[in-house]
């Protein structure tokens, strides 16, 4: 095996790749993960996203106070298609929610 | 291929009653019922089981705790699914994700030789045009990772909505969360007790008493804008189901995970958490078959060490190399020293699974080891004010950074009380 | 070839002939293209990151399958470009030519479909009308069921969108533009010759022509010179499913239901659905929050056109602002009463898709007052008499 050290296994981002975003200037979580693929893969960041906020507060491209975690989108758990189709509308008690989109167009 | 090593063994003999039979790639695993679907695979020596996306890397489980996405196989029709979390009965199908070739002999493994200096996805063969178009189709047919369901059980997967009404919703039933819940339950709040873990592995994952009104399923969401939070029963339960919850008060008790050290080869199949590891043991009641050596920060790595009954237990900067091939075999230390062994556990200091409480509005501190939420001292938490908020919201255990169990347990307790009173204040 | 692709650090110069406001797809491009016909006095001021805005959130397809004359010799450009473009650029694209399938299940979309197929045969699109057997040779998991016709084009299709935004500026920051990230504009000061503009950083540009390229936030910049076209900002809501070997070429279109979905470079389902805007939890604030409507409205029409995916499970769902325009056409032109305030915005749900060629031919008609068909057709004073009757039809989302 090529001696690798991973900061996102999900991805196959290593330590390297970080270093070359931080090479193109892009200094933050957020540029980071997307320059890199970091944090998009099955388990959505949870293995990845500290060791990568330590990495830039170390090197000093990010406070400690003030750094934050890239956006959590949910899912955060595995759901199918099927669960998900099986809910009924109104989803917030608006009024207009539990129209049909496609009567509306 | 030489005789597959067993990484685990079973402590006790498996009393026949309980004996199931696995399909692993066709053939035969022994297997106890209910257990994770990890331990009867570890046990039957098999290791890696996929391989990474880009540089084409042997992968096995990690985490062992249904967090990470490496010990994802194919179960029973499904693509994707977590070999930690799925429980064994008998005949279930399992098959490898994510390889090429005949068994043992994929090509794409000599990626990872070939690209020694990496791969820039980016700027890889971009000229001229044709070999362009080439290298694109060469990349999208390795792309993904299992291959589409089954058609036929997909197509007739059930599914069904729940709809849920508690005046208290408890996220996670870990140390904090079960004793949480346990109070409010004993004061007779209507409360609702979510966590994706079965109750068997819940009863062996932290001290105390579980909570009488106990939901197995993912919480995946939360929707303040919308006014609720939902869950999903695991994908191989049928029929599959939807549960959409609108609590008054929502307490969130998620715990923490394992982040990834930065250490040389830490991805090698064998390179496991050592929390993780530990559970899955427990539970399963197996033994490490091999010399296990724990890479780990703070006061619990020699704990942990113990437990395991570790060859070694070192730092994280003692370390210079993890080595191996499809599974690993050895650590080497900085002055040369090197340890065999046919698991390194991994022991970092855990991080707040704070996915959730972002979601739901509240401020995150990073703490050195993770992002911890933040609350006043009785554990109502701080919100973003622009966030909806639907419902109040508390926080308990490692969640505000990490503490371990019996901290947690306390913690628990604490902000049950808290949110209580804040109840009856309401009433 | 340079390795910035813009940093917050880059010198912001005291004077360009050409500043612009937003570094989506659209002001990139534009930074691009006037670059490379030798404009370089060319700054670019993003608030955000690079791929923070619509540009960085969105579904990637490219198609020729439009429902008017202009719109699809303008696509056939635009993919044409990308051919080459990754060569140009020097970055991958994954630009895959995999075909658009639009499907329809009512009457009134059948009787769409056969028009566009007429009207892409004259203009030399090479679209197909298909009968629902035909559709599951290209889709075998498609139910053919409900479908009574789709039409198929072979050369529309799918890009990965980060690196194209990136590619842009690396270009144009090889040739002379600056392009400076993480900088909001929070004000324009008209001069006697263009503007001058704030930063919230305190800095401050002048420019001779100001470009608005800020896509939904476009209002945002209008109104601070009293100014207020009619285009929105909508929420649109897109998801990724776990990533699977390729089992789909083209990006498909329910018509009916303005479901939409894709294979992506990585594996991943990319798929959204028109979701009209609810009273309480929409709002022109531009909060780019997800929903559980969403996901449920979506799975249900998915599920039953293609039955397959109900054991498909969903990685990451996420939301991208919209910049709608009333009648469908960007508003991209002088502004009334502030010529040097030139507007690239009100794409809607396919400026990605349009922005190699519209960015082209807007820094042609700036570098050379070259005229294009599409320029008449977006300018931004048309909204000043009645209404058009002609709209668009075939704007997915
Ligand atoms: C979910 C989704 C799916 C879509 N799918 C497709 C598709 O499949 N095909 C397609 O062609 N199109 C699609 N679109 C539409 C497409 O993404 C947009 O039309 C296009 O990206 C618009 O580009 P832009 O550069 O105008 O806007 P943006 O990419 O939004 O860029 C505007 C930029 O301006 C910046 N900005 C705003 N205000 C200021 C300020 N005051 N100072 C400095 N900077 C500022 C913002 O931060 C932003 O980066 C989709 C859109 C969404 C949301």
């Amino acid at each position: 095996m090529t001696r690798r050290v991973f900061v996102c296994r999900c991805e196959d981002v290593t330590l390297d790749e970080i270093d070359h975003a931080i090479a193109r200037e892009l200094t933050t979580i957020e540029e980071i993960k997307r320059y890199t693929g970091l944090g998009t893969g099955p388990c959505q960041g949870r293995e990845c996203m500290v060791p990568l906020a330590r990495l830039l507060c170390e090197r000093g491209l990010a406070e400690p106070a003030t750094v934050q975690p890239f956006t959590a989108r949910p899912p955060t758990e595995p759901v199918t298609f099927a669960a998900l189709a099986s809910a009924q509308p109104p989803y917030t008690g608006a009024a207009d929610d539990d129209k049909d989109p496609e009567a509306a167009r | 291929m030489s005789k597959p090593r067993p990484l685990l063994e079973l402590a006790s003999p498996l009393p026949a009653d309980e004996a199931v039979t696995l399909e692993f790639d066709g053939a035969p695993i022994p297997a106890r019922a209910g257990e994770p679907v990890s331990a009867a695979l570890l046990r039957a020596g098999v290791l890696a089981t996929t391989r990474s996306p880009k540089y084409r890397r042997p992968r096995g489980p990690y985490c062992l705790r249904g967090e990470c996405g490496s010990c994802q196989v194919r179960i029973a029709g499904q693509p994707n699914l977590r070999a930690c979390t799925a429980l064994a009965r008998d005949r279930l199908a399992i098959t490898p994700q994510n390889r090429w070739g005949p068994r043992g002999l994929d090509p794409t493994g000599l990626i990872d030789q070939v690209f020694r200096g990496g791969i820039d996805h980016h700027h890889l063969v971009v000229r001229p045009r044709i070999a362009n178009a080439v290298m694109q189709k060469v990349a999208r047919t390795m792309t993904g990772f299992g291959t589409l369901p089954d058609p036929a059980t997909s197509a007739a997967a059930e599914a069904r909505q729940v709809v849920h009404t508690p005046t208290v919703l408890v996220v996670g039933a870990g140390a904090a969360g079960r004793r949480a819940a346990r109070h409010l339950e004993a004061a007779g709040v209507d409360v609702l007790c979510v966590d994706r873990r079965d109750r068997a592995t819940l009863e062996v994952a932290a001290p105390g008493p579980l909570p009488a009104e106990l939901l197995r399923a993912g919480v995946f969401a939360a929707y303040p804008h919308e006014g609720l939070w939902t869950a999903a029963s695991d994908p191989l339960e049928a029929p599959l189901e939807l549960h959409t919850i609108h609590p008054r008060a929502v307490l969130l008790a998620t715990g923490a995970r394992d982040p990834l050290l930065p250490l040389a080869n830490n991805d090698l199949p064998g390179v496991v958490s050592a929390r993780g590891l530990h559970l899955l043991l427990t539970r399963s009641g197996s033994r490490p078959a091999v010399p296990v050596v724990v890479i780990g920060e703070g006061d619990e790595a020699a704990i942990l060490g113990e437990a395991l009954g570790a060859a070694a237990v070192v730092g994280p900067e003692e370390v210079v190399e993890i080595h191996g091939g499809d599974a690993v075999d050895g650590v080497t230390l900085k002055g040369g020293r090197r340890i065999a062994c046919g698991l390194v556990a991994l022991a970092p200091i855990p991080a707040p699974t704070h996915e959730l409480a972002a979601q739901a509005g509240i401020t995150l501190r990073f703490d050195g080891h993770g992002f911890a939420a933040t609350s006043d001292e009785r554990g109502r938490a701080i919100v973003d004010p622009a966030m909806p908020q639907p419902w109040t919201l508390w926080v308990a255990g490692d969640l505000r950074g990490y503490m371990g169990p019996t901290a947690a347990a306390a913690d628990g307790e604490a902000v049950a009380a808290a949110l209580l009173e804040s109840l009856e204040g309401a009433r | 070839m340079s390795t910035s692709m813009g940093s917050p650090r880059a010198p912001l110069p005291e004077r360009v002939d050409i500043a612009i406001i937003g570094g989506g797809i659209m002001g990139l491009g534009l930074a691009h293209n006037l670059a490379a016909l030798g404009q370089r006095s060319v700054a670019v001021i993003e608030r955000s990151y690079l791929v923070s805005g619509a540009s960085g959130r969105n579904g990637g397809g490219l198609r020729m399958q439009w429902g008017d004359a202009g719109n699809v010799a303008l696509m056939m450009e635009s993919i044409e470009i990308c051919r080459g473009l990754a060569q140009e650029l020097g970055i991958n694209l994954w630009f895959r030519q995999g075909g658009y399938l639009f499907v329809a299940r009512s009457e009134a979309s059948e009787a769409r479909l056969h028009r566009n197929a007429e009207l892409h045969r004259e203009v030399g699109a090479p679209t197909r009308l298909l009968s629902p057997t035909e559709a599951q040779a290209i889709v075998p998991h498609l139910d053919p069921g409900p479908i009574r016709a789709a039409t198929y084009n072979p050369e529309d299709g799918v890009v990965f969108p980060w690196p194209f935004v990136w590619g842009y500026a690396a270009r144009a920051i090889d040739r002379g533009v600056v392009v400076r990230t993480h900088t909001e504009i929070v004000d324009l000061l008209p001069e006697a010759r263009g503007f001058t503009l704030v930063c919230a950083s305190g800095e401050r540009v002048s420019a001779e022509r100001v470009v608005n390229a800020t896509g939904a936030w476009s209002n945002q910049i209008n109104r601070r010179l009293g100014i207020d076209f009619p285009n929105r900002p909508h929420r649109h809501e897109i998801l990724s499913s776990e990533p699977l070997r390729p089992f789909l070429d083209p990006l498909v279109v329910d018509l009916d239901s303005g479901l939409y979905f894709s294979q992506s470079t990585r594996g991943e389902l990319v798929t959204g659905i028109s979701l009209p805007d609810v009273d309480g939890y929409d709002d022109d604030s531009l909060a780019l929050h997800s929903s559980l409507r969403f996901l449920a409205v979506l799975a249900a029409r998915l599920t039953a056109l293609m039955p397959i995916t109900r054991s498909l499970k969903v990685l990451r769902q996420w939301t991208g602002p919209y910049d709608v325009s009333p009648d469908g056409d960007a508003i991209v032109g002088p502004t009334p009463g502030h010529p040097d305030l030139i507007q690239l915005c009100g794409f809607t749900g396919h400026g990605f898709m349009m922005a190699p060629a519209a960015t082209r031919l807007v820094a042609r008609w700036l570098v050379r007052g070259e005229a294009h068909p599409m320029l008449q057709r977006w300018d931004p004073a048309r909204f000043k008499g009645a209404p058009t009757s002609r709209r668009e039809d075939m704007i997915i989302g």
